[in-house]
């Protein structure tokens, strides 16, 4: 079983539905990465998983168990805001964590310190927002944990600091470990996440290993010099996600079997078809349908 | 290590094609040589900040194709295998062709003008051909 498996996973306050249906596994040496527009459900489901919050239904397990105090042994949490304690130093933090992680290492942690510029005598309430993430993921990182669950783990770092995440990131699958993160910066999963899940109003849109998708998923142009043909004949076409026409140019989002969906664009009268490969950020605009945000820069 | 490879996340084409192409034309170029050892999966992931599973799986695909060899232990080397470096080199070059002719052939070039353009092309690279 791997160490991060959610299934099913429905968590309601009341008459509303935080997540209605999530369902994710990560296997050891993996990163998932977790995408979802504000209130999608992130928060929510790490509350889930960690054990701060009960879900309405479905399973969850860690570590080969439903989410206990005793996980805490091999998994690393870094909520969005850590619980840090205002009149305690950076350094005190770390004797807290000494005493509550067996596998917190002292030598890693210093190191920790230094990578995140952290003065060890600084008190928590003289830290800006960024160093309070900081400070909850040094001591995440100083555990060696075998599973971590990071909500925004690089949110009011500087770009430095972020990039020493993905690092830390990296180098920790790279160890083994199982790694679930959620992050509005699209360009910090593509480096560092092996999957991803996209969630929109609690409900998962678009998941798997993310080098699939970048195979599959493509943007087909195809230029008719006579008539192009209807729109709706590949709307309803389950290899396409969206159509639009330009002029004489038709434009698909294919998902899949785009080799096949070329074929018939050519039979069907195309010139010249061109495919293009599609980065995260138009997936996930694709996924949660928004369109882009509007730039001054005319198209 | 002497040779170091560049990498575009967000340039959607999949990382570990990226990969396999530039160990592909470091090896046809000879930037790389037979018997040369490869950063390991976990060095290479961290130094090019891309996930390590992207970059074991480039390592296996180019161990398929004889490009790279693995033992257990001692790391990746590259291969000893010369047809393979010279597919390589041959994949690489037609792959980058292909893409212009596309090119072409989208913005509506007819085959005889594509034939005359490769034809200027030859003649400056390779020298003018004595016939025709």
């Amino acid at each position: 079983m791997n160490p991060i498996e959610v299934n099913a996973l429905r968590k309601s306050y009341g008459s509303f539905d935080a997540v209605v249906d999530l369902s994710l596994s990560v296997p050891a040496g993996s990163v998932c990465g977790l995408l979802g527009p504000n209130g999608a459900g992130k928060s929510s489901a790490f509350k889930c998983l960690t054990g701060l919050a009960r879900p309405t239904s479905g399973t969850i397990r860690i570590a080969g168990g439903p989410p206990r105090p005793e996980m805490f042994d091999e998994l690393a949490f870094v909520p969005e805001r850590s619980a840090l304690y205002e009149n305690l130093t950076v350094d005190d933090h770390l004797i807290i964590a000494r005493g509550s992680f067996p596998k917190y290492d002292e030598r890693r942690a210093r190191k920790m310190l230094d990578i995140f510029s952290l003065t060890p005598k600084k008190r928590v309430r003289k830290l800006s927002k960024g160093q309070r993430t900081a400070l909850g993921l040094a001591i995440a990182f100083a555990m060696r944990p075998n599973i971590m669950i990071l909500d925004e783990p690089a949110s009011g770092l500087d770009p430095i600091h972020q990039r020493a995440v993905l690092d830390l990131i990296i180098e920790a699958a790279a160890n083994g470990a199982a790694i679930l993160f959620s992050s509005h910066n699209v360009g910090q999963v593509e480096r560092a996440a092996d999957r991803i899940a996209i969630i929109k109003h609690g409900n998962l849109v678009l998941d798997g290993e993310l080098e699939e998708l970048r195979e599959r998923e493509k943007i087909v142009e195809a230029v008719f010099p006579g008539s192009v043909p209807d729109e709706r004949v590949f709307r309803a076409d389950g290899r396409v996600r969206t159509v639009e026409t330009r002029g004489n140019v038709l434009r698909l989002h294919t998902i899949r079997e785009t080799d096949a969906v070329v074929a018939d664009l050519e039979r069907a009268g195309a010139t010249s078809v061109t495919v293009q490969p599609q980065n995260l950020e138009s997936l996930f605009f694709a996924a949660v349908e928004q369109p882009r945000p509007v730039t001054l820069e005319a198209d | 290590m002497g040779v170091s490879f560049t990498i575009d996340p967000r340039s959607g084409v999949p990382i570990y094609v990226q990969l396999v192409e530039q160990v592909k034309r470091s090896v046809a170029i000879g930037a790389l040589v037979s018997g040369e050892r490869l950063p390991t999966v976990k060095q290479l992931a961290v130094d090019l900040t891309v996930n390590p599973n992207t970059v074991a799986r480039a390592y296996r695909d180019l161990e398929r194709e004889g490009v790279i060899e693995t033992s257990p232990g001692r790391g990746s080397f590259v291969g000893g295998d010369q047809p393979a470096a010279r597919r390589a080199v041959t994949e690489v070059s037609s792959a980058s062709f292909e893409l212009a002719v596309r090119e072409a052939k989208s913005i509506g070039l007819s085959r005889d003008d594509v034939t005359s353009i490769v034809d200027k092309l030859l003649a400056r690279w390779y020298g003018a051909e004595a016939s025709s």
